[in-house]
């Protein structure tokens, strides 16, 4: 919930530079536990006080990069962000040691830029187009 | 004052010399379409400025007109309601397709609603863009197959943003309002020459 009190309490706790950032950014002032950083350099954080935060926003992502966008969380930390998993994947056993070696890196959504997937087909066409073949005349030996 | 510590060291955001490189920026190396973000010229700072301008006004408040047909509708209005709350991005539905920049085509098309719907369209005034919510707008889906049922709304209208799922969350189409915001910016008309 947005009041003074909690704005100047969450500016004393994260420092006026923080709070500058979160007001680009997240649009609020949050305070809270950081919980983590993953490889993109994203920081999750979490604030269980249901005094200070409402239920539902209680855990939150900063994006590293300025365009930032939901799919530059990778996996891991979505379902600790969407409450999927209750731990983070700093914490979790199960995610830290079931995690297969084969899983290719996180890669966000490329829709826009010359990353985008395009479609393609790998069956023969149906339809070809006529070519014809004649042979020239005067060559044929008869 | 005893859980300060708890909240006081928070580390900086990290430096982008520390990070791995962005997906974007790799995809979109040596491309001719950096123009937004790197201008070449005097001339194209200034024009590029002037589009970044249009562009910003124009995600700040998209109105989309809503063709809700079917079940995707519901979402739609889901959109709308408190939890997702597109008003906090400028978004407010607008029953009239003279005032409004988006469509939202959420559901079936059927033969039948197709020409009002080309209609509408129509009737929006440019710059416009259509969001194709839901299999059935997308490519038919279920009713692929039908009859009476058109196999996508692309057929119709040249859409923008296809969101896919039967019916997509609502979370899902404010992804997709997100893709098409993402689409705004990246809109250059005044270099393309």
């Amino acid at each position: 919930m947005v009041s003074l009190l909690r704005t100047i309490r969450s500016m004393r706790r994260v420092g006026l530079r923080e709070w500058f950032r979160q007001m680009q950014y997240i649009g609020d002032a949050k305070s809270g536990r950081f919980v983590g950083m993953d490889e993109f350099g994203n920081r999750y954080f979490e604030n269980m006080n249901a005094e200070e935060e409402i239920p539902g926003r209680h855990r939150w992502v900063d994006y590293a990069q300025h365009e930032y966008n939901g799919t530059q969380v990778p996996p891991t930390w979505h379902s600790w962000l969407s409450h999927i998993r209750l731990d983070p994947p700093t914490e979790d056993p199960i995610v830290q040691n079931v995690t297969p070696h084969w899983k290719a890196p996180h890669v966000e959504n490329l829709t826009g830029t010359r990353g985008a997937f395009k479609t393609y087909n790998t069956t023969v066409p149906k339809i070809n187009a006529w070519e014809p073949k004649v042979t020239p005349r005067g060559t044929s030996s008869l | 004052m005893s859980n300060r510590k708890t909240f006081a060291p928070w580390p900086a955001p990290a430096k982008a010399s520390d990070l791995p490189p962005v997906d974007t920026q790799i995809a979109n190396k040596n491309s001719n379409a950096l123009s937004l973000q790197q201008p070449r010229n005097k001339a194209e700072y200034v024009l590029s400025t002037l589009d970044k301008i249009a562009n910003w006004a124009r995600q700040g408040s998209m109105w989309p007109m809503t063709f809700g047909l079917a079940c995707c509708a519901v979402e739609m209005m889901h959109m709308a309601a408190a939890r997702y709350d597109q008003d906090r991005l400028g978004i407010v539905f607008r029953a009239s397709p003279r005032q409004s920049d988006v469509m939202i085509v959420a559901g079936t098309l059927t033969n039948k609603m197709a020409p009002a719907l080309r209609k509408v369209y129509d009737q929006m005034p440019e710059p416009r863009w259509v969001i194709s919510m839901g299999s059935c707008a997308n490519g038919g889906g279920y009713y692929h197959y039908s009859y009476s049922v058109v196999r996508g709304c692309d057929r119709i209208v040249p859409v923008d943003i296809y969101v896919p799922g039967c019916p997509p969350t609502a979370e899902a189409l404010l992804y997709g309002v997100l893709q098409l915001q993402r689409k705004m910016r990246r809109a250059r008309p005044s270099v393309l020459w």
